[in-house]
């Protein structure tokens, strides 16, 4: 592997500008998308691409962390977050502080121009030590992680427990909404169903028209009238009940009686 | 391609780790587990008596623990926790002030719906879940848990003696302050306001701290602070990655200080959090901070100390002035008192700045007796009520002197320590502190502390003076007569302020005994 | 050749089909839209329409995912103590039960207060 990688082989070049590619692609993306949802799956698009680097650059373990926890996790988080605080909210545009994005803009570049020559220039002609030192004692860089872990850094390690339950107990109590009524169980439940004056069995299907046939059209009874019954609750909340043309009704009636009515 | 299989497994070599000396730490970290169990397991009705014997438990057995360890001076854990004088100090202030913290959280006459914390911190402010909740009188218990963790961070940062185990411990000590700020009982949405910016701004400082700690690792190839000085001193010519290093961990502990211009969040924190936890924020936060602070700038970084001082003035002199001057426009004591904490940080930067041993007990020194004065004050506050829950506008405190003399005394007493009056525990510390940095030639330094502690005197005067030297209104708040908890703060830290203030002598042989930080 | 060669061949080939597959129905199908075909099917009644702002999440989700990335982060620390087992025998067999209890710890808590369960 290291062999390979101070070959600087074609394999790896071409990952690299792929990954490099994609990986600016969706930094772009991320910061002109207008939805917030849009912004968060092409930061997912960067993670992974970074992901696939680590890997290619001797960090197997870095790159599945990047991916099992930031992309797996961390990525379904925001976007969870996003949605709780409504999809389509996209940030107003309106600058709150005058000349804002302008200052923002430059200072963008100016950063993005610092590190790209200042790294840049501190790197070109510096070789790369310490991957033999990392990857190579242990054999392994998963297995050299495991070394740290479990040899110098064994404290941090056991008190970083201490920080996931810290991090379960706030999500349960800043998110968690406790009864305060005991949930009904299913003999309640059907008890409370025949106990009242209402109506215990199924409710009557959908009714079945020539013309129209799902769930927002009244239930057609045996006796030829129609129920309301039928449909679901949200549908009558937001007022979508398609309404039944009662002379047809009445017609089917008048057939099926035999013309007595 | 498999390197595994080609060589027969070779054992790590375990380091060892000195279990008798982290005991202090393991033993919070032991109970909090406890605890969390206790929050499963243990009925509603029973939860609270359970976790109050748990956490005064844990305090004392650590306290104890910690007298008997007094004498250690060690580094484990392959150098990354130090067990030496000034974190055994800390350590014990910390556990001192926590315990007394926990008195006021534990605290339920004040209130007259019981708690100060929030039935449920998940019901919405103002919904019917919270008035089912409230109504039930259902209380949260999970503050404890929080509390216990909370506190073994802290005592963590102040050993870590390795930035990696800083950093975590850095965050095990904030998360549950950020959510605990954001969970009071009354004026819920204010608390929740708090514990965001407290937690955002928080999030973006620990960011700074990591990135620090990345290019102290690039300039130093480890994160142990005894190998960064090494490291330091045999390469001092490399300064620019250095520096922006210094630079960026500075910047992440002296948010945690609330240094200018780092103390944005402190105002909106303070007043926002229910008042037992802003009393930890306000001292035991600001101990272990000040610990960590003093450790990195000390032990890593004391061979560039040249280079790092003038950026620290520069910080000292913004926060003095800045808190100071801002403090004099604050209408609400919390505020009041969340500026003065940041003009207070300033003058203990003062202490940091002179780089001795001489500098470092005197910060010691300052720490602990503003620690209890503050938490006196932050007590004081909380039994100050009307019918809307805690009086904290001034208006209200016109007069209560007279209305409630005792009460009126002892924060007096508190400000006077806080502007640094003699025969009071706060003149000691800025003596203390002003001479450690007189006699490292940071002469200018102090005479900007003097100046700056006469305009806080003004702002700590006009609270005397407006309990009592005008009349009682309507408006007046009354002194709620709380349980013993509170009685027991409130006298703990009056009687540390003038026993401390007035025969010194055995907190600053503690203190100069404490001798350096060992790397 | 080097190692990871065959992943960026098979990535290749992924994205080839991919593109392969959408570019020719697009080219290859017929274009014939009416306003029946573009509308959200639901089951022939009228679509929901969307609310205000997209609609909200309940807050649940958080605690789910919350709850996910705790356990998540459990299992990276488990994936280098896994691969060096044999290598750290028992006292990191200890060390890593210690790590599980504490964590499992607070589960105990999640499970005991319905924090599982999605009602």
């Amino acid at each position: 592997m290291n062999a390979a990688v101070q070959a600087g082989n074609v394999g790896e070049t071409l990952v690299f500008w792929i990954c490099a590619f994609f990986s600016v692609l969706g930094a772009l993306g991320l910061i002109v998308s207008r939805k917030a949802v849009h912004s968060a799956l092409w930061m997912a698009l960067v993670m992974i691409n970074l992901a696939i680097l680590f890997v290619a650059n001797s960090a197997p373990f870095l790159g599945m962390a990047q991916i099992v926890v930031y992309t797996g996790a961390v990525m379904m988080l925001f976007l969870f977050v996003l949605m709780m605080v409504g999809v389509d909210s996209s940030d107003s545009l309106i600058e709150t502080i005058k000349g804002q994005r302008v200052a923002g803009i430059l200072l963008g570049i100016g950063m993005g121009l610092l590190l790209v020559f200042g790294l840049g220039s501190a790197l070109t002609n510096s070789t790369s030590v310490g991957l033999d030192a990392a990857n190579g004692v242990d054999k392994g860089n998963v297995q050299g992680i495991a070394h740290l872990i479990f040899t110098d850094y064994l404290i941090p390690f056991e008190v970083t427990s201490a920080l996931l339950i810290t991090a379960a107990l706030g999500a349960m109590v800043l998110a968690h909404r406790e009864r305060w009524i005991p949930r009904l169980t299913q003999m309640q439940l059907s008890r409370a169903r025949f106990a009242g004056s209402g109506h215990p069995g199924n409710l009557p299907n959908p009714g079945i028209y020539a013309r129209h046939n799902a769930v927002d059209t009244p239930a057609l009874l045996p006796d030829g009238s129609t129920t309301d019954l039928s449909i679901p609750g949200p549908l009558v909340a937001r007022g979508g009940i398609r309404p039944v043309d009662h002379a047809e009704v009445d017609e089917v009636a008048a057939i099926t009686d035999g013309g007595q009515s | 391609m498999n390197p595994i299989m080609a060589s027969a497994p070779a054992l790590f070599t375990i380091r060892s780790v000195d279990y008798r000396a982290i005991s202090p730490v393991l033993i919070i970290l032991a109970v909090a587990l406890v605890s969390v169990f206790v929050e499963a397991f243990v009925g509603r009705s029973a939860r609270r008596p359970v976790q109050l014997v748990l956490v005064f438990g844990a305090f004392l057995a650590t306290f104890i623990d910690l007298i008997t360890l007094h004498a250690t001076r060690l580094v484990t854990a392959a150098g990354s926790v130090a067990v030496d004088g000034p974190a055994l100090v800390m350590q014990g202030a910390i556990i001192l002030l926590a315990a007394l913290a926990a008195m006021l959280m534990a605290e339920r006459m004040v209130d007259p719906s019981g708690d100060p914390f929030a039935a449920r911190a998940s019901s919405l402010p103002g919904s019917v879940d919270e008035a089912e909740f409230s109504a039930r009188g259902y209380f949260q218990t999970e503050v404890w848990p929080l509390l216990l963790f909370s506190v073994a961070g802290m005592m963590l940062f102040v050993s870590a003696n390795d930035l990696l185990l800083m950093f975590v411990a850095l965050e095990v000590m904030s998360l549950p302050i950020y959510l605990m700020a954001g969970m009071a009982r009354r004026r819920r949405l204010l608390s929740q306001e708090a514990s965001l910016k407290y937690f955002l701004l928080g999030a973006f400082a620990s960011a700074f701290f990591l990135y620090g700690m990345a290019l102290t690792f690039g300039f130093a190839g480890s994160v142990n602070l005894g190998s960064i000085a090494d490291a330091v001193s045999a390469k001092p010519s490399q300064s620019g990655l250095l520096l922006l290093a210094v630079a960026m961990l500075s910047i992440g502990l002296l948010f945690k200080v609330a240094a200018v211009p780092f103390h944005q969040w402190t105002p909106d924190a303070y007043q926002g959090a229910p008042t037992a936890v802003t009393a930890l924020m306000a001292t035991t936060v600001k101990i272990a901070a000040f610990g960590a602070l003093m450790r990195v700038l000390y032990v890593a970084f004391g061979g560039i100390r040249w280079d790092w001082t003038p950026m620290l003035w520069i910080v000292a002199i913004l926060t003095m002035v800045v808190g100071s001057v801002i403090a004099v426009t604050q209408s609400d004591i919390k505020r009041m008192l969340a500026y003065s904490s940041v003009a207070q940080a300033g003058f203990i930067l003062v202490g940091v700045i002179a780089v001795s041993g001489k500098g470092l007990a005197s910060v010691l020194f300052y720490v602990i007796a503003y620690g209890f004065a503050t938490i006196g004050a932050f007590a004081v506050v909380s039994v100050v009520r009307d019918a809307s829950g805690e009086a904290t506008h001034l208006s209200k405190w016109a007069g209560l002197g007279k209305k409630s003399p005792v009460t009126g005394a002892v924060l007096s007493l508190l400000m006077l320590s806080f502007a640094g009056i003699p025969l009071t525990s706060g003149f000691i510390g800025k003596f203390a502190v002003f001479s450690a940095a007189i006699a490292n030639g940071a002469t200018w330094l102090v005479i900007v502390a003097v100046i700056a502690s006469v305009v806080s005197a003004f702002f700590y005067a006009r609270v005397i003076v407006l309990m009592f030297f005008s009349e009682p209104t309507e408006a007046t708040a009354s002194v709620v007569v709380p349980s013993a908890f509170t009685t027991i703060v409130i006298a703990a830290g009056a009687t540390v302020t003038v026993v401390v203030g007035i025969a010194p002598q055995p907190l600053l042989d503690l203190v100069n005994n404490a001798g350096l930080f060992l790397r | 050749m080097n190692v990871y060669t065959p992943i960026l061949i098979l990535g290749i080939l992924a994205f080839g089909f991919a593109a392969f597959s959408v570019l020719t129905a697009s080219l290859t199908g017929p274009k014939r839209y009416n306003r029946a075909k573009v509308d959200a099917y639901e089951c022939g009644i009228d679509p929901t329409p969307q609310p205000e702002g997209g609609g909200r999440f309940p807050v649940k989700y958080y605690l789910t995912a919350m709850l996910f990335i705790v356990f998540d982060i459990e299992i990276v620390f488990l994936y280098p103590w896994a691969v060096a087992f044999d290598r750290l025998a028992f006292f990191g067999f200890c060390e890593m039960v210690v790590f599980i209890i504490t964590v499992l710890v607070v589960y105990a808590y999640v499970w005991r207060r319905r924090g599982l369960e999605w009602d």
